[in-house]
């Protein structure tokens, strides 16, 4: 699959020529992926799919600035030649719409292969012996949580680039992502709640990680635990309160409240730029508080180089309170007056790239130590922390917010949203469950009220980041726990 | 789109006892519009030509393999990609079987306008980009951003049992949002007509409008909110869909469990009425025969709030013992309704928050049908008057809110889904 794009021979070179001689600059990406998934419920195999694309998308720019894409699913030279004298016909014709001219940056060619070891072994991956593992799984799973209705799901996914530009460069890279992922739902005929939970690894042989299954099953066991206690559980009043999340959804603050603000090609409405610059240097935070993304090897989200040619970089988006870098590509950087961090990225070839988040995450300075495992922690557990911690002499009641299930937010006006698994209150009185509630609010608000950090950086919340019409995996973290002060911008739900 | 190789390769596969192809072959031109800038590099024109079939084997052992293959699996190496297939094929005798052939209905898919864009015309789309900008000048607007998109599809269902249906239809879409606030838009098999294209950005751009004036403050406690028809879309019509889903029902993972489709008692509200009508002309959502080959025609999902069937496919439709249903590919052939029904202005006669957009559907427990969403961009109406902007949070149980007797389905103009006048809670 990947050899496919080591045998594209001379068309890189036929295209540059090509684009060269009719006066525009060229950006050409081809890609090829797998995907491949075996769904089990109730101990047996549901469903096994296997589909792959490749194809190739071609992006000129013509000297005065105007852009356009046109893309193929094939790598054939006789289909992308023709291809390639569409694009400049329709970048030359967009001057009847009005489009936009954007100026050429300045790039550094580039040369590079980045080709991770695990890829070598996806041909190897059997969906039969997969579905077979995943049985295996699910009866083991319901023999430590009998009850709920169960869903496991294992899928694979090998997701390889070629880029080049009319400079030179030419760019292959390769990610490798598979997920396991698991869901219970209560098995009653009165109201049924799902709780869902997953992992990740680059490797397809995840499913016999005796280290990583064991990881997945003990959170599995929460999840069919909290689905058979939901239905009984009460509604919480709305309001501000005194907050504990976890990692996962300090990822989703980071993510849904300031990750998509600080990106650059959004800056002409961002409540985080001016005039259509990054407000560098604001104060948005406490000194204790930074945001960070970074991609990192391993990770679900993980891309070396961007859709452009350009190697991603490590974005301080918060440093120590006060905005810092913001997640940019060539163009978008150039407009806004931001350095170049090769952010962008795109679900496929057909799609033009834009500046988003790979794994983001919330850093608290002098975070509090926690031991044991995260999955050591449940509410019981975040109960004594926070009493040892004197949290409670503080604020008497806290509620802790627990697992995150998916958010969303306005760049322009800075509302976010996400949404838990469970939401506790803890008290030194005892602690109590009730039903999932939304977390909203101001970014500003929620970032401010950041006041304490127990145990290390956790960064393995996975998530499916969608921004205008195109889904890339993302990913984050932050330390196990965060303490939230109550703001009155910040607020938990409603009640049922 | 040349499956002949393929259907070749399949009919000559002597351990391929059934087969199912869903085939499309697409050319699409599309436009962005980012914060005021058309086509930038961001949004650029976009000319993209794709092919691809969805495939169902079932082999002589009675395995089944699914999945799809790409233009040149199809167009070229097809007795590869087929010996591919049998390297995951796996025992599901539910799915084991491909639709019979049988009458297809005559449905109008295909609008000239339509297939001229997605073919490199751009005169109608500069003359659409023209009256959105015409409009943000006029409103004084600061930003907006948007999309047009026009598709030409080449389509063709055949399988081993005689089904061969060949198709040529068109798709056409908009939408755009002002100031980062609200968005709205169309899609069909052709382009919305110039009237209704002005009227559905002319009131957009009046809510728009009402949300930039002054704040107003929220109403508390459970209070009549009346939910935009494009709330009803995205989180009331996707939460029963969910929950009708075939294998949701089958697997226990509904908030509806098989034994009540075709019971006597009511689920929602006696008068509730959710159906499908797949055979209007021009409609997104509107088809011939399902990608499995099943022959569209019009069915009820709910009737006088009893469930009828599920979405089934042809597996799940076995799986339940139920004749497969047609599948509601887009809201614009759903019809939700009843006899409780009100204009917008009968309506928003008393006082009501009138949510426009809520955040965070993607988030909610479609199964137990609890919600708490944020919905920022709202309006406080008292006596028929907006009154302004409320940030408010709504939250209740979808559930009892279609069994409550005061829940009323509200018209609105240029809308085939009726808004939703309901009480729940704000905070």
């Amino acid at each position: 699959m990947i050899e496919d794009l080591t045998a594209l021979g001379d068309l890189p070179q036929t295209l540059v020529r090509r684009a060269r001689s009719a006066g525009v600059y060229l950006v050409w990406r081809a890609q090829t992926r797998a995907v491949r998934r075996v769904l089990v419920r109730e101990r047996r195999v549901e469903e096994t799919s296997a589909s792959s694309v490749s194809g190739v998308g071609l992006q000129v720019f013509t000297e005065d600035g105007a852009t356009a894409l046109a893309s193929r699913d094939d790598l054939l030279p006789d289909a992308t030649l023709p291809l390639l004298d569409g694009a400049v016909r329709a970048a030359h014709g967009g001057r009847a719409l009005g489009v936009h001219r954007a100026a050429l940056p300045d790039l550094p060619p580039t040369r590079a292969e980045v080709v991770p070891e695990e890829c070598r072994h996806f041909d190897a991956l059997s969906l039969r012996e997969a579905g077979e593992r995943l049985v295996e799984l699910e009866e083991e799973w319901a023999r430590r949580s009998p009850g709920p209705s169960l869903r496991l799901a294992y899928g694979t996914d090998l997701d390889a680039w070629r880029v080049g530009r009319s400079d030179g460069t030419d760019v292959l890279y390769a990610m490798p992502r598979c997920v396991l992922r698991g869901a219970a739902t209560t098995p009653s005929a009165g109201a049924r709640h799902t709780v869902a939970t997953a992992i990740s690894s680059p490797h397809p042989r995840l499913l016999w990680d005796p280290e990583r299954t064991a990881l997945f099953l003990r959170r599995a066991e929460a999840a069919a635990r909290l689905c058979l206690q939901l239905p009984d559980a009460p509604t919480h009043p709305p309001g501000s309160f005194p907050l504990v999340i976890d990692y996962a959804l300090a990822k989703g603050l980071a993510h849904e409240a300031f990750g998509h603000a600080s990106e650059a090609d959004a800056f002409r409405s961002s409540i985080l730029a001016k005039d259509g610059r990054f407000r560098v240097g604001d104060e948005v935070g406490p000194a204790h508080v930074s945001i960070v993304d970074e991609t990192l090897p391993g990770d679900h989200a993980w891309q070396p180089f961007s859709p452009n040619g350009l190697p991603r970089r490590r974005t301080t988006i918060v440093s120590r309170g006060r905005l810092h870098e913001a997640l940019s590509d060539p163009w978008s950087a150039a407009e806004s007056g931001v350095a170049v961090t090769g952010a962008e990225r795109a679900e496929s070839y057909r799609h033009a790239p834009v500046p988003r988040m790979s794994n983001i995450r919330i850093e608290v300075e002098g975070a509090l130590p926690a031991p044991g495992t995260f999955e050591d922690y449940g509410p019981e557990q975040v109960r004594e922390l926070l009493a040892h911690a004197g949290v409670f002499r503080r604020h008497p009641r806290v509620v802790y917010l627990s697992g995150y299930s998916g958010g969303q937010v306005n760049t322009a006006s800075g509302d976010f949203v996400f949404n838990c698994k469970a939401l506790y209150t803890l008290s030194l009185d005892g602690i109590a469950l009730y039903r999932p509630a939304i977390f909203s609010g101001s970014m500003f608000g929620a970032l401010q009220s950041i006041r304490e950090a127990f145990g290390p950086l956790l960064l393995d919340a996975l998530g499916t980041c969608g921004k205008w019409g195109q889904s890339v995996p993302s990913s984050g973290g932050s330390h196990w726990f965060l303490v939230l002060d109550p703001h009155p911008a910040v607020r938990i739900g409603g009640s049922a | 789109m040349n499956l002949d190789l393929l259907v070749a390769a399949l009919s000559a596969a002597k351990d391929v006892r059934a087969w199912s192809l869903g085939a499309a072959e697409r050319r699409r031109l599309s436009l962005g519009v980012k914060d005021r800038q058309a086509g930038g590099p961001h949004a650029p024109i976009d000319l993209a030509e794709s092919c691809a079939a969805r495939y169902l084997l079932v082999w002589a052992d009675g395995k089944v393999s699914k999945g799809s293959w790409e233009r040149r699996q199809i167009e070229r190496e097809a007795p590869a990609a087929i010996a591919a297939a049998r390297l995951h094929a796996f025992d599901d005798p539910d799915a084991a079987q491909v639709a019979q052939p049988g009458p297809v209905p005559d449905v109008v898919l295909f609008d000239p306008r339509a297939a001229a864009v997605a073919s490199g015309d751009t005169t109608l789309l500069a003359e659409r980009l023209a009256q959105i900008r015409t409009r943000v000048a006029e409103a004084g607007f600061a930003t907006w951003s948007g999309a047009f998109s026009s598709t030409l599809t080449e389509a063709r269902v055949v399988n081993s049992a005689g089904v061969d249906v060949r198709e040529r239809a068109t798709a056409a879409g908009w939408h755009v949002s002002f100031e980062g606030e609200l968005s709205d838009g169309h899609s069909g098999r052709g382009p919305e007509e110039d009237a209704a294209f002005s009227a559905r950005l002319e009131r957009a751009a009046a809510l728009v409008r009402q949300l930039s004036g002054p704040a107003a403050s929220a109403p508390a406690g459970e209070v009549p909110v009346l939910l935009h028809p494009n709330v009803v879309e995205e989180y009331v019509l996707s939460t029963l869909f969910d929950n009708l889903d075939g294998a949701a029902v089958a697997h226990g993972e509904s908030a509806f469990r098989a034994e009540q489709f075709g019971a006597p008692s009511a689920v929602l509200r006696e008068d509730m009425e959710l159906a499908v009508d797949p055979l209007q002309p021009l409609r997104a959502g509107s088809y011939r025969v399902s990608g499995e080959g099943v022959a569209a025609r019009p069915a009820a999902f709910l009737s006088r709030g009893r469930l009828v069937s599920p979405v089934l496919d042809l597996k799940y439709a076995r799986r339940l013992k139920l004749p497969p249903s047609p599948i509601p590919y887009a809201m614009d052939t759903v019809r939700f309704g009843g006899p409780r029904a009100a204009g917008l202005p009968e309506a928003l006669d008393g006082s009501a928050l009138f949510v426009l957009h809520v955040l965070g559907v993607h988030t909610q427990d479609a199964v137990s049908g609890d919600f708490s969403l944020s919905a920022p961009q709202s309006l406080r109406v008292d006596a028929g008057e907006a009154r302004g902007r409320v940030r408010a949070t709504i939250s209740g149980n979808l559930f009892r809110i279609l069994r409550r007797e005061d829940t009323l389905f509200v018209a609105f103009e240029g809308e085939t889904t009726p808004g939703l006048l309901v009480r729940c809670h704000v905070a």
